[in-house]
């Protein structure tokens, strides 16, 4: 009996010793982003009871795949609603991994919008709507993303290209591809911002965008775009003679049906 | 030599003779299965992206290490007093000068070489299988930039470091010691439940419960004590959580290493000495159970 008495007082001191050296590993390890946190109990109903105790179990990454292989599944089958709900539960069981984000936002954003924008079968005026909201899903997925990964510069650059291609706004690009050459510290990123800022429509866009285009002009970087989008530059901010560029404006083959500028 | 003096070579003459046993069990038949597995996830799923199926081979390559360790950690250990008193084994080393500790601790590193042994085969195999899936995914998608005109050098490196953070790395291992430290501790914490248990099921199901209750501590934590409830009823609770289970999760690291998160030497030492806290106390306490067993 003595010695069970013992063997209950050490487990109790050794709950109590545990508790301080299991918060301070805990914090360690996130700090170091080995460890992330627990995943919400809200997540129960969406992944079902096997599936939610074997994440619970160490097999979180396990069970993001099988979600991730349910709703590449689903895109097959052309159902954007589970898509969209199983990448749902894909990005929040494993939030730090970029790629469910981006694939997540690539599927609303451009497949499921495209396919309402094309499908003969709805009304055409509820077909721009679904469009829209499909695209408007895309950047919220992104945003959420980045929450998480704020210096991803692949989900910064899928947003840039989202706000590029689908939503036509040139200044909310811009700015993406800006944080995505703050991240990278790649050239090709501040060029890309450059031609953007070139589209927008106002005056204050074109000369930081101008700003962005000589800046790679004076690093050598000159393919045949950076020279055109200066040459539109120069003529629209009414550069002083000088001051311009002395290339000549390059011929331009756009092929057709591309869409935003010639890189 | 007296028999009260801790001897080594006793305990690892009784690790050893713990393996055999376990061998005998066929119990690493399940390597065979896990290679079946390794090789099938390593081949499947060909049409999506390369980084996404290497990522795949590993989580489905991690899962089957994790559940080999924990239920090898679990069962055989379970397993072990009970069938020493069945086979009057027990009775045999006891009535020799060794110690009740030394047999506990012999007992316990013998599981603990059958799962490292058992671990290191596994790791060889999937080692083995990424990287020969990782050359594969490589060449194809080279050769697809190339098909389509774009196979610029930007575009190769960009996908070398894309592969390569999902392909076979030093700390890939890493991600294997850690599941060796969380099934050394489920095995210690068996080995202490199996001291006071009555039958093999009851310690094979209570070390389940535990373990299942020491990966979501903290979300246990979160559902039962939300808010509303009392502040003592609370404490109470989170004070018995706290003692009564280890907080597994301080090892799942792996999903942010199968990520490519590098596990430095600190952070390594950071789980062992954590996992060397869990096992030395529940050693402590199987042996001052086991002490008093009557056999």
């Amino acid at each position: 009996m003595k010695r069970r008495l013992q063997a209950i007082a050490v487990l109790l001191l050794l709950g109590a010793v545990k508790l301080p050296v299991e918060e301070a590993a805990t914090g360690h390890l996130r700090e170091v982003k080995l460890l992330t946190k627990p995943i919400s109990i809200s997540l129960r109903e969406s992944l079902g009871q096997a599936s939610f105790a074997a994440s619970l179990g160490g097999l979180r990454s396990l069970v993001a795949s099988i979600t991730y292989l349910r709703a590449y599944r689903e895109w097959e089958n052309i159902n954007w609603a589970k898509v969209d709900s199983l990448f749902q539960i894909t990005t929040r069981l494993q939030p730090t991994y970029f790629n469910y984000w981006d694939e997540a936002s690539w599927h609303m954003a451009f497949n499921a919008a495209s396919s309402y924008l094309y499908n003969q079968e709805i009304n055409p005026m509820l077909r721009g709507k679904l469009y829209e909201e499909h695209v408007q899903r895309g950047i919220e997925i992104l945003k959420e993303g980045l929450l998480f990964l704020p210096d991803e510069p692949r989900l910064w650059n899928s947003l840039a290209e989202i706000y590029e291609r689908r939503v036509h706004n040139p200044k909310k690009a811009a700015e993406c591809y800006l944080e995505v050459f703050r991240i990278s510290h790649n050239d090709r990123y501040s060029r890309f911002a450059g031609y953007q800022l070139a589209q927008a429509s106002d005056r204050e866009s074109w000369v930081k965008g101008y700003e962005l285009l000589k800046t790679a002009y004076d690093k050598k970087q000159r393919p045949p775009s950076v020279i055109d989008q200066l040459k539109n530059l120069e003529e629209r901010l009414n550069i002083p003679p000088l001051k311009r560029i002395p290339d000549a404006r390059p011929q331009m083959e756009i092929q057709h049906g591309e869409v935003g500028p010639s890189r | 030599m007296n028999s009260n003096s801790f001897s080594p070579a006793r305990i690892w003459t009784l690790a050893a003779a713990t393996v055999t046993q376990l061998v005998r069990m066929k119990i690493m038949a399940f390597l065979v299965v896990f290679c079946v597995i390794v090789v099938a996830a390593g081949f499947a799923f060909p049409v999506m992206n390369p980084e996404q199926q290497l990522k795949l081979l590993k989580d489905v390559s991690f899962g089957a290490l994790q559940i080999f360790s924990v239920v090898i950690a679990i069962v055989s250990t379970a397993l072990l007093l009970p069938r020493d008193l069945e086979d009057r084994t027990l009775y045999t080393i006891l009535s020799k000068p060794v110690p009740r500790y030394e047999y506990l601790l012999g007992k316990l590193i013998g599981v603990l070489l059958l799962i490292g042994a058992g671990l290191v085969l596994m790791d060889i195999a999937f080692s083995a299988v990424l990287w020969l899936r990782q050359s594969l995914v490589l060449v194809q998608s080279v050769a697809a930039l190339k098909q389509e005109g774009v196979a610029t050098p930007e575009a190769i490196a960009q996908l070398n470091e894309f592969v390569g953070k999902q392909g076979l790395t030093w700390n890939i291992h890493l991600g294997v010691l850690a599941i060796f430290l969380k099934a050394s501790v489920i095995a210690a914490l068996s080995l202490m439940i199996s001291c006071f248990a009555s039958s093999t099921l009851f310690t094979v199901v209570i070390s389940l419960l535990v373990t299942i209750i020491g990966h979501g501590q903290g979300l246990i934590r979160e559902y039962f004590f939300s808010e509303g409830m009392n502040q003592i009823i609370k404490k109470l609770g989170s004070a018995m959580l706290a003692i009564l289970t280890p907080d597994l999760g301080v090892f799942d690291v792996l999903d942010n290493v199968i990520n490519g998160e590098i596990v430095s030497a600190f952070s390594a030492g950071v789980m062992i000495g954590t996992a060397a806290l869990y096992v030395t106390g529940y050693v402590l306490v199987s042996h001052l159970l086991f002490v008093e067993k009557e056999l």
